[in-house]
């Protein structure tokens, strides 16, 4: 509950409670909530001084970033903290450690840190020292932002012309989604709402095929694998989805490439159809403003099974399936039902998220971002050049996985996020292998 | 259920100094229920009386009163 006399700086909007009912399902679950992370692997240390500038400029422009996220009644507000904490921390590598090793479990430790909600700090920027090495991690929390804004966020403090950092804001505006709920009348916003209900039913209809079917251990701990591919690998893929998807479906490419890698690994799996959710955008595309607070909603592809087995017909349905979408104005479908949604309990919400609505098993066959080519213009950070970039974020299990994508310097980066001992990293490395394949196949 | 559904209306979505002086034949759309209320209506109903309701059953006729609101839930339990 909030605490006597904390001064509210922001209620959540919409899409935030959407993001904060699934940062409370994995609280429930034992772990810490909806942690999420771009590490920049850097080839030799940054600029500390100008950093350390950089983000106290950053957290005095914007005093969100060391609120404290309050229960007040039901509703949830970003409120200022009696007692400020450092959101800038160093790790030195011990001599005796190897680098590389040294990262990974600091990474994972950063990520699997528990805090209860009230005083988790909502954004975060650790360095991992290094010889060889160093690593640049920031470290924000759903609702905080989503990913679009912590690549707003690492922008931000690149950005050397200070009439340019200027421009970055978080002018008060009515929330996107009341915003695109204005523009419709009485009984279309209904029309709305009831559509977005039958798509999900429909998908419903269908029971989705999980990659934890058989496990009935508790979750443990975050942990990830992150792998890079070639140019050649990248160029070839880029023509596999232009031909298939065209460039405009990228990230179905992916999504379909992993429903297949997955249903090569276990086919005796139980389910009829993969389902994925994956986020849609509602904010502008490039705007800078604002940087704070969730703008995304999710929408679901989803494929039965024996169009998996087919890889055309299968990027053909997911492609059909979007247009359809598209068309049909299903993302603009899904606002009233965020918007109502954001009026339940953060329990009753995350279920209904969750959870197929006629059999109340899991809906999600796993967790997919696609986030391009993040805004690095330069490819250096703070004078040290950016050798790669690894994408991290807590998972509600099932489904325990996540495939978070993105493409810098040309190479496609796919970073696996998945719960131990759920999963481990044995099948990681059997479905990378699978997912290339399906990547570069012809 | 009329119990229910008048202190959900009242609590949540429509305020007013006096509840008591709307009887069940009011009309809701007129007291200040909106679209947003109503989904969020729907959800409460659905939920609370375990039932779906037909998205082509959404017309005035149905929401416009606590009296028309029970038949409607009574014809689909």
């Amino acid at each position: 509950m909030m605490q006597e006399n904390a001064d509210i700086l922001k209620p959540l909007n919409p899409a935030d409670a959407f993001t904060l009912a699934m940062d409370d399902e994995i609280r429930r679950e034992g772990m810490p909530g909806s942690l999420c992370g771009f590490a920049l692997v850097l080839n030799t240390a940054p600029d500390i001084g100008l950093l350390k500038a950089r983000i106290q400029e950053f957290i005095t422009k914007f005093p969100l970033a060391t609120a404290s996220l309050q229960q007040h009644g039901r509703r949830f507000y970003w409120c200022a903290r009696n007692k400020q904490r450092a959101i800038f921390l160093q790790h030195a590598c011990p001599p005796t450690d190897s680098e590389q090793a040294f990262h990974q479990t600091k990474l994972q430790e950063i990520l699997n840190r528990q805090e209860p909600r009230e005083s988790v700090s909502p954004l975060e920027f650790h360095l991992l020292d290094g010889t060889h090495r160093q690593v640049f991690l920031l470290r924000w929390i759903h609702p905080f932002c989503d990913a679009r804004g912590a690549d707003l966020i690492l922008k931000y403090l690149c950005t050397d012309d200070t009439s340019q950092r200027h421009l970055f804001n978080t002018a008060e505006i009515t929330p996107l989604v009341n915003q695109q709920l204005a523009k419709f009348s009485f009984w279309q916003k209904i029309r709305l709402f009831f559509k977005a209900k039958q798509h999900i039913e429909n998908i419903d209809k269908l029971q989705s095929i999980l990659p934890l079917e058989n496990c009935r251990k508790a979750p443990e701990k975050l942990s990830y694998i992150s792998k890079r591919l070639n140019t050649i690998q990248t160029q070839r893929i880029a023509a596999n989805v232009r031909r298939h998807v065209g460039l405009t479906g990228t990230s179905l490419y992916y999504l379909g490439c992993m429903m297949r890698a997955l249903q090569k690994l276990q086919p005796q799996q139980l389910g009829d159809a993969y389902c994925v959710p994956y986020a849609f955008n509602l904010r502008k595309s490039k705007a800078l403003s604002p940087v704070l607070g969730n703008h995304v909603g999710a929408m679901f592809a989803q494929a039965p099974r024996e169009l998996v087995q087919n890889r055309e017909r299968l990027f053909k349905h997911l492609k059909q399936q979007n247009i359809k979408s598209i068309r049909e104005q299903l993302d603009y479908a899904f606002l009233p039902l965020m918007w109502a949604g954001s009026w339940l309990s953060l329990e009753k919400y995350g279920k209904t998220l969750r959870q197929s609505y006629s059999s109340g098993s899991e809906r999600s066959s796993f967790w997919f971002s696609d986030i391009g080519q993040p805004d690095l213009s330069g490819h250096t950070f703070m004078g040290a050049e950016i050798i790669d970039l690894i994408h991290l974020c807590q998972i509600s299990s099932p489904p325990g996985l996540a495939l978070l994508s993105c493409q810098f310097q040309g190479r496609l980066t796919l970073s696996y996020n998945f719960i131990e001992p759920l999963l481990n990293a044995d099948w990681i490395e059997e479905l990378h292998t699978l997912m290339v394949q399906e990547l570069l196949a012809e | 259920m009329k119990q229910t559904l008048r202190k959900f209306i009242f609590e949540e979505l429509i305020f007013v100094t006096d509840p008591a002086q709307y009887n069940d034949d009011e009309n809701l759309l007129e007291a200040g229920l909106d679209s947003m209320g109503i989904m969020r209506l729907i959800m409460f109903i659905e939920e609370q009386f375990n039932i779906i309701l037909p998205d082509n059953e959404i017309e005035p006729d149905n929401v416009q009163s606590i009296n028309a609101l029970t038949q409607w839930i009574l014809k689909h339990q």
